[in-house]
């Protein structure tokens, strides 16, 4: 193998990729905000709901759990249009991921609905708390330490699988990648580059969560 | 005047019925123990007299007034006034200790902060807790988080406590602790019901002892009476059992 690295060339792209980085970053909490406001009404359907919005909940996450993020993707950007709903690649990708986060987001809170413990609700109880009192010292600081791990693991899942996009022309993170690749042909030093904007993405959100998650919950959560 | 009148009392789970019909008085700071056979229906005297499980039918009278089960701000009344402490302690685990005893008086009762803490650190101290204010229950041995849960009762002020086998989940060496701190309360003259499998110390501490068996008092009297001259059959049969344990 000749090939030789060069950095150089490259380097002079790392303001525009960090711009690309960010735009990622934006995608991920946009569609992560947005998957827990659906998630949390999910997870109150299927735990409370009547059976036919338990249904309807059932199949939304079965179809948003059993398909590819991809796939799901392609068929608001290519096939709505066809029903006169016309969107912005940025805007498919936004709204693919954010009904693909919801189903997931849904099952991760409803197991917190039901993690609460029952004992300290009766305690609760003959201390004489209202119900509403219940629910804000109770339940609310339960479900959220119970739900902060896997909700900080959806998340760095969701900063990774923002390089969709790029598929769609989205110029985030990849999209600016492949556009640096493509005028320097340097793929081993552009790609290489973007990993190491990955990694410093979903570290330090992992480290921030993980470090809020020990100040808040005293969640024995590792940092990295 | 009785402190508290049982009249006729009668709860079901459902369609199981489980107290048939329970009929007790208690005296201002008297300690009755119930003590009779696994499912007999002591937890669940205990959980109908806090109003965790509405009754059937009967009364119960708390200073000569009818409580009404299903009325909020009753039961809300009846809370300030009766206290339970669990087998399982039911610690909150997202608080400290301190937090735990203090959360009911600083937000149900509204009381001032401040107070209640000093007042909350002085009830942890007498059981035994001085040092472990800050800790959180999962850090604690289980006759602590018992402790704990003991003075998260007494911190509302109650005029009668409730006690649902608060030693059962206990390892043995650890069973004397919570049993001091329930001694000093005797002492003090607070009301009590003990739900208990510890006879020594219920034949101890006890004013009367309630022998209770499908969901019924069968027998009730002094602990001398109880446990060494019972009258009735099921009582010397469940007696006799215990004491040669
Ligand atoms: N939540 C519940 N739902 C339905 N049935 C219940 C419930 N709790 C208790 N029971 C039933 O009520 C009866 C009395 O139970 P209870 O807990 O009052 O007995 P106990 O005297 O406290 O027994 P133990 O000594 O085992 O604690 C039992 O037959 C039990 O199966
Ligand atoms: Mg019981």
């Amino acid at each position: 193998m000749n090939y030789t690295l060069q950095f150089g060339q490259v380097t002079e792209f790392l303001p525009y990729l960090a711009g690309g980085a960010w735009l990622s970053l934006q995608i991920a909490f946009l569609a992560f905000c947005g998957g827990m406001v659906i998630g949390a009404f999910g997870a109150m359907a299927k735990t409370f709901g009547g059976r036919v919005v338990r249904g309807i909940t059932a199949a939304y996450i079965t179809f948003f759990m059993n398909t590819p993020q991809l796939v799901q993707i392609f068929f608001i950007y290519f096939a709505l249009p066809d029903a006169g709903i016309l969107l912005s690649s940025y805007e498919a990708v936004l709204i693919g991921m954010t009904l693909n986060a919801g189903a997931y987001l849904t099952e991760i809170q409803r197991a917190g609905f039901q993690s609460v413990h029952r004992n300290e609700m009766e305690a609760a109880e003959t201390l004489g708390m209202s119900l509403l009192q219940r629910v804000r010292y109770v339940i609310m600081p339960h479900i959220a330490k119970v739900l902060f791990p896997p909700l900080s693991n959806q998340y760095i899942l969701m900063t990774l699988g923002t390089s969709m996009a790029a598929i769609f022309g989205v110029e985030e993170l990849t999209g600016r990648a492949f556009n640096i690749n493509a005028e320097t042909f340097r793929s081993i030093e552009v790609f290489s580059i973007t990993a190491v904007f990955y990694i410093a993405l979903t570290l330090v959100a992992s480290m921030s969560l993980g470090l809020a998650g020990r100040y808040l919950f005293r969640a024995k959560m590792r940092l990295i | 005047m009785p402190q508290l009148e049982i009249v006729d009392l009668k709860a079901a789970y459902e369609k199981l019925v489980v107290l048939e019909k329970i009929n007790l008085n208690v005296e201002k700071g008297e300690i009755v123990s119930l003590i009779g056979p696994s499912g007999s229906g002591k937890s669940t005297l205990l959980r109908v007299l806090i109003g965790l499980l509405p009754p059937v039918a009967g009364r119960v009278r708390l200073d000569e007034n009818d409580i009404d089960y299903a009325n909020k701000a009753t039961l809300r009344m009846l809370r300030d006034r009766i206290a339970i402490v669990f087998q399982q302690y039911n610690l909150f685990q997202n608080m400290t200790v301190l937090q735990n005893v203090t959360i009911a008086p600083t937000k149900v009762k509204g009381r001032p902060v401040a107070e209640v803490t000093e007042e909350a650190k002085e009830l942890l101290s007498k059981v035994g807790l001085a040092d472990k204010f800050n800790a959180y229950p999962d850090e604690l041995s289980g006759g602590q988080q018992q402790r704990v849960a003991i003075a998260r009762a007494l911190a509302l002020r109650p005029e009668i406590l409730l006690l649902d086998e608060v030693t059962s989940a206990l390892d043995p060496e650890l069973v004397n602790e919570v049993l001091d701190s329930i001694r000093l309360l005797a002492a003090e003259g607070m009301t009590m019901f003990i739900v208990s499998h510890e006879m020594g110390f219920v034949r101890e501490v006890s004013s009367r002892v309630a022998f209770m068996s499908d969901g019924l008092i069968v027998e009730i009297g002094s602990p001398k009476v109880v446990f060494d001259a019972p009258t009735i059959e099921r009582t010397k049969d469940f007696v006799g059992k215990i004491l040669r344990h």
